[in-house]
């Protein structure tokens, strides 16, 4: 029989969500299923993982550094990072056979960044990413995450959307490689501030200014080697939920993103995001 | 999570024939298929690791460097003396087999209760097999002569002397031991000094064993360790059992299914 994959598969038995008792086989089996949607985003990203070897509720690891044995055959991208004071050599997820050796490495999370390694310094996409404040809701960032998408339409701006697989959202902007984080980041920045304008309840700011009540969208997402979480990747929830990329008609009141999970995504036929990456939409008419 | 029912402890039917084949006796053939009749355990107990509940398996691990050894790698060897050994090679010992035959093949007729029970060893069920007439009429003839065919089956691996009978309707082929696999009391020195003993006392004992007397029925012998661990088994199926994951092999053919469904989609 030919041969279909390099892994070699290793405790596929071993529970990685024990409450929603999900196995290494059925990560692995989600990575396989989501490749042919996941591969095309994930092409020339350097990827982090979050990995739990014992399982979610034990502890788990961010991994930048790609993994002590790393097989040949994995791609990686070598770069001088400024907060680590050191070269890293980051994981490039470039085909399934990397997908499946991350799922059997237990990386239940794959973060990718928003720029690619042949112009690492210039972003491609441009997230808002919101997460609600409690007692703010997921219902709270819906409509926080609607007035922003009739303000992007209203640039003549195609956005895309998916859920954060916690409570948030994040809304991804297609643009031509031109701009650097700074100018994505700022961009962001007037955005959100003037939503805060017209809704009190918008915070554009920094993740860690928590105020109760709010909306924040974390414009500083926006910058050199920050990643966020992949489309499709699961989250190190008790419930295996899933960052699914949705339709902007499924964005409305009553929105439980925590319903996106391993076991029921997979069925999804359609691709919200479909043609996505040919989209290369340029800022400037708006910056104004 | 449902249960299966347990097993009742009655010996079961067996599903399909052991073998099949013909009692030949002279030039008349009675083809018939045989299944077996006796099982040793209504239930039994598997292994499991005590960390975390899971079956454990055997496996053959060399003696000198501790590396499990997979099951091509081994062949058959003969102690000679401690720890020398012949070795045999799977055909060698192949060769030395007894040609199975699909004939039982009965040699004479013997009053089937001066055999001792020492030799029996197992025993099972013949049917007809599309040999309804042959099969009822010798059936028939060893009830009316309480005689049974004594005689030679070769199965897979060996070849054994049996007794053909008639038993609660049906005819019964019970496989016997060799001479040679039973040992002879008298090699038992104790027993060669034994004395007579006096006619007084084996008068006595004599009275003893014929108030005793009566007739012989199995049922009354109950299994008592058995029925305990039954009604443990009941009481614990009510509370936790721990459920076996399913192997790895059976896990990753699903991920080579999966895998192979990716593929195609990732082709087009």
């Amino acid at each position: 029989m030919e041969k279909l994959t390099k892994v070699q598969f290793t405790n596929l038995n071993k529970i990685l969500y024990p409450e929603a008792k999900v196995t290494k086989a059925q990560v692995i089996q989600h990575y396989i299923r989501m490749a042919p949607r996941m591969l095309d985003i994930l092409k020339n990203r350097p990827a982090v993982l979050t990995r739990f070897p014992n399982g979610v509720g034990k502890e788990g690891f961010y991994e930048k550094d790609m993994p002590l044995g790393t097989p040949p055959w994995v791609e990686t991208f070598k770069k001088y990072s400024e907060t680590a004071e050191r070269e890293i050599n980051y994981v490039v997820c470039n085909d399934l056979d990397t997908l499946v050796w991350l799922g059997n490495l237990a990386a239940l999370e794959l973060h990718m960044t928003l720029s690619r390694i042949d112009a690492f310094e210039k972003p491609d996409l441009v997230v808002f990413d919101m997460d609600p404040e409690p007692p703010a809701s997921t219902d709270d960032v819906v409509d926080v995450a609607l007035m922003l998408k009739e303000n992007l339409d209203g640039l003549g701006l195609e956005s895309y959307v998916k859920t954060s697989g916690k409570r948030g959202l994040h809304i991804l902007v297609p643009i031509v490689r031109e701009y650097t984080f700074g100018q994505t980041r700022e961009y962001v920045h007037q955005i959100g501030m003037h939503l805060a304008r017209e809704a009190p309840i918008v915070i554009s700011g920094f993740s860690r200014s928590k105020k109760p009540g709010t909306v924040y969208i974390d414009y500083l997402q926006n910058s050199h080697g920050r990643t966020m979480v992949c489309p499709y990747s699961l989250r190190a929830t008790s419930q295996a939920t899933v960052s699914m990329p949705l339709n902007w008609s499924e964005v409305k009141k009553g929105l439980k993103p925590e319903e996106f999970t391993l076991f029921n995504v997979a069925k999804s036929e359609s691709n919200p995001w479909k043609g996505m990456l040919e989209v290369k939409q340029r800022l400037e008419k708006s910056v104004d | 999570m449902e249960e299966e029912p347990m097993e009742e402890p009655n010996a079961r039917i067996p599903k399909r024939p052991f073998w099949s084949g013909a009692v030949t006796i002279g030039l008349v053939n009675v083809p018939v298929k045989l299944y077996t009749m006796t099982f040793d355990k209504a239930f039994s107990f598997r292994f499991l690791h005590k960390q975390d509940g899971q079956p454990l398996k055997y496996q053959k691990v060399c003696v000198k460097d501790n590396k499990v050894v997979p099951w091509e790698d081994t062949v058959r060897g003969y102690e000679v003396s401690k720890n020398r050994f012949i070795m045999f090679q799977k055909e060698e010992l192949d060769a030395a087999r007894p040609q199975s035959s699909q004939n039982i093949r009965i040699d004479k007729f013997v009053d089937y209760l001066s055999i001792d029970p020492i030799y029996f060893e197992r025993s099972y069920v013949l049917t007809p097999d599309k040999s309804n007439e042959a099969y009822s009429l010798l059936l028939g003839a060893l009830q009316k002569t309480h005689k049974a065919g004594a005689g030679r089956i070769a199965l897979r691996t060996k070849e054994y002397p049996v007794l053909l009978h008639a038993y609660k309707g049906a005819l019964v082929l019970t496989t016997l031991r060799y001479a040679y696999e039973i040992s002879d009391p008298n090699n038992f020195e104790e027993l060669k000094r034994l004395k007579e003993p006096e006619k007084k006392e084996l008068d006595l004992a004599v009275k003893i064993i014929n108030d005793l007397s009566g007739e012989f029925d199995i049922t009354e012998y109950e299994d008592t360790y058995e029925e305990r661990i039954r009604k443990l088994i009941a009481k614990k199926l009510k509370g936790e059992t721990i459920v076996a994951e399913k192997p790895v092999k059976e896990e990753a053919k699903e991920l080579m299914a999966a895998l192979q469904e990716t593929l195609n989609q990732l082709k087009k």
